[in-house]
């Protein structure tokens, strides 16, 4: 995946690596055991300073989205740990809200909003080849 | 053990108090952005912790010394770079690495050779004859060949244009990632500041006013923004938790706050009953100008 920050944002450079990354296990552009570009890496391709992709890597493993194996590099984690399954809902909370503002404007029912995210949910599956969120509710 | 320790500096100009009493610590691997408006006292601050200028009042240490009483120890170990340097302008790039070379016994003539190479720098021509980055280039040179603890910079990237700028900032940022360098440095560009400093220093008027890990003052701080039309907010606004500063802006007042943006929101509403108020995070420029640029 092609990592970008935007450096006078509202949201700190740290937190705008850790949505990239977070958005990209969500839309399994990067998947569980894909690796990282290293903190130095990083660093140089976005022009920002090494301790910079330390922090929002610590904070990616201190919630449990990637992993550092010592001599060998930082990878994709089997699954978002160390958040409460309410905790997960939680932060999809403005993600909705923001979808149904847009909904109202657009004057799309909310019946054909619930319709929009079936469908690309099926999408979605699809790229994934069929596991992910298929496994998980078993 | 700090690298560099500034204890309540204080330096006039005349009359003038440039400093009123700073302090600062530098810890090893700190980058430190040193921001304010022009003529905050930022200049004055560099190059008294570079063992520069001295002070009137307060105690300079560096690397545990005093370094106007060991001078040449600590200006061996240290890496400094002006604003507005005066070099001799006939002697050519390369007779001033060579005259560095000679002073410092740490000098690392592969780094030398490595840098040479990496900023394309013209070794035969004069000095006064190179561009405004090249010369700020052979001068970095110069301050980072010996490998110094701390580097001291006075806008680095000062009038340079936006390439010779990145340009600028890759070669910190690849010292950063093989070095583990400690820099001190000054800027007018809060997105190089954002980009480089993991630590924030604000002075206003020769004082400091913020000293924060830059991301955390970028976090802890939040705007509220309400129509003008409905007085008397800025008293009300004053009294409220966490007030920083207001603006007039337009038909709004913005006012910044060091408050976690939910809590503020359900305080201005319930207890001041503001209900057209809106409230988001700022930009680290925006910041700088709440906190620096004119009340209103």
């Amino acid at each position: 995946m092609r990592f970008q920050v935007n450096p006078g944002d509202e949201l700190p450079i740290y937190r705008q690596i850790m949505r990239q990354v977070v958005d990209a296990v969500a839309g399994a552009q990067l998947k569980p055991g894909d690796k990282l570009p290293s903190h130095r890496e990083l660093s140089q391709e976005l022009v920002i300073a090494p301790l910079t992709v330390k922090k929002a890597y610590d904070e990616l493993e201190r919630e449990g989205y990637i992993q550092t194996v010592r001599g060998q590099g930082t990878f994709v984690g089997s699954e978002a740990r160390g958040q409460t399954a309410a905790a997960r809902v939680e932060r999809l909370r403005p993600l909705a809200q923001r979808l149904l503002h847009e909904a109202a404007l657009l004057n799309v029912e909310l019946e054909r909003v619930q319709r929009l995210i079936v469908e690309e949910s099926g999408r979605l599956e699809r790229t994934r080849g069929g596991n992910g969120a298929e496994k998980r509710s078993k | 053990m700090a690298i560099l320790e500034l204890e309540e500096i204080r330096r006039s100009y005349d009359r003038d108090l440039a400093l009123k009493g700073v302090s600062l610590s530098v810890e090893p691997g700190d980058v430190l952005g040193l921001v304010g408006r022009s003529g905050a006292g930022k200049t004055t601050l560099l190059r008294v912790a570079a063992g520069l200028l001295k002070a009137d009042q307060g105690r300079v240490t560096v690397f545990g010394l005093d370094p106007w009483r060991e001078p040449v120890k600590v200006k061996r170990r240290l890496g400094y770079v002006a604003e507005t340097q005066a070099v001799p302008p006939r002697m050519s790039a390369g007779e001033l690495i060579a005259l560095h070379r000679e002073l410092y016994p740490s000098w690392d003539g592969e780094l030398e050779r490595q840098l040479l190479e990496r900023l394309a720098i013209p070794r035969s021509k004069a000095i006064a004859h190179l561009s405004k980055g090249e010369a700020r280039k052979v001068l970095l040179l110069c301050a980072i060949a010996h490998r110094p603890e701390l580097l001291i910079l006075d806008e680095p990237a000062g009038g340079l244009d936006p390439a010779a700028r990145r340009e600028f900032l890759e070669l910190s940022i690849e010292l950063l990632a093989s070095e583990g360098s400690t820099i001190l440095f000054s800027s007018h560009h809060m997105t190089d500041v954002e980009r480089i400093a993991n630590r924030l220093v604000v002075i206003e008027r020769g004082e400091k006013i913020v000293d924060s890990e830059l991301a955390a003052f970028q976090q802890e701080h939040c705007v509220a923004v309400l129509p003008a039309s409905t007085p008397p907010h800025a008293e009300r606004l004053r009294g409220v938790d966490g007030f920083v500063r207001s603006r007039a802006r337009g038909s709004s007042i913005h006012a910044v706050f060091r408050r976690d943006p939910g809590e503020l929101k359900s305080e201005l509403r319930d207890r001041l009953q503001l209900a057209d108020v809106s409230i988001s995070r700022l930009s680290l420029e925006e910041m700088f100008v709440a906190f620096v640029g004119a009340e209103s």
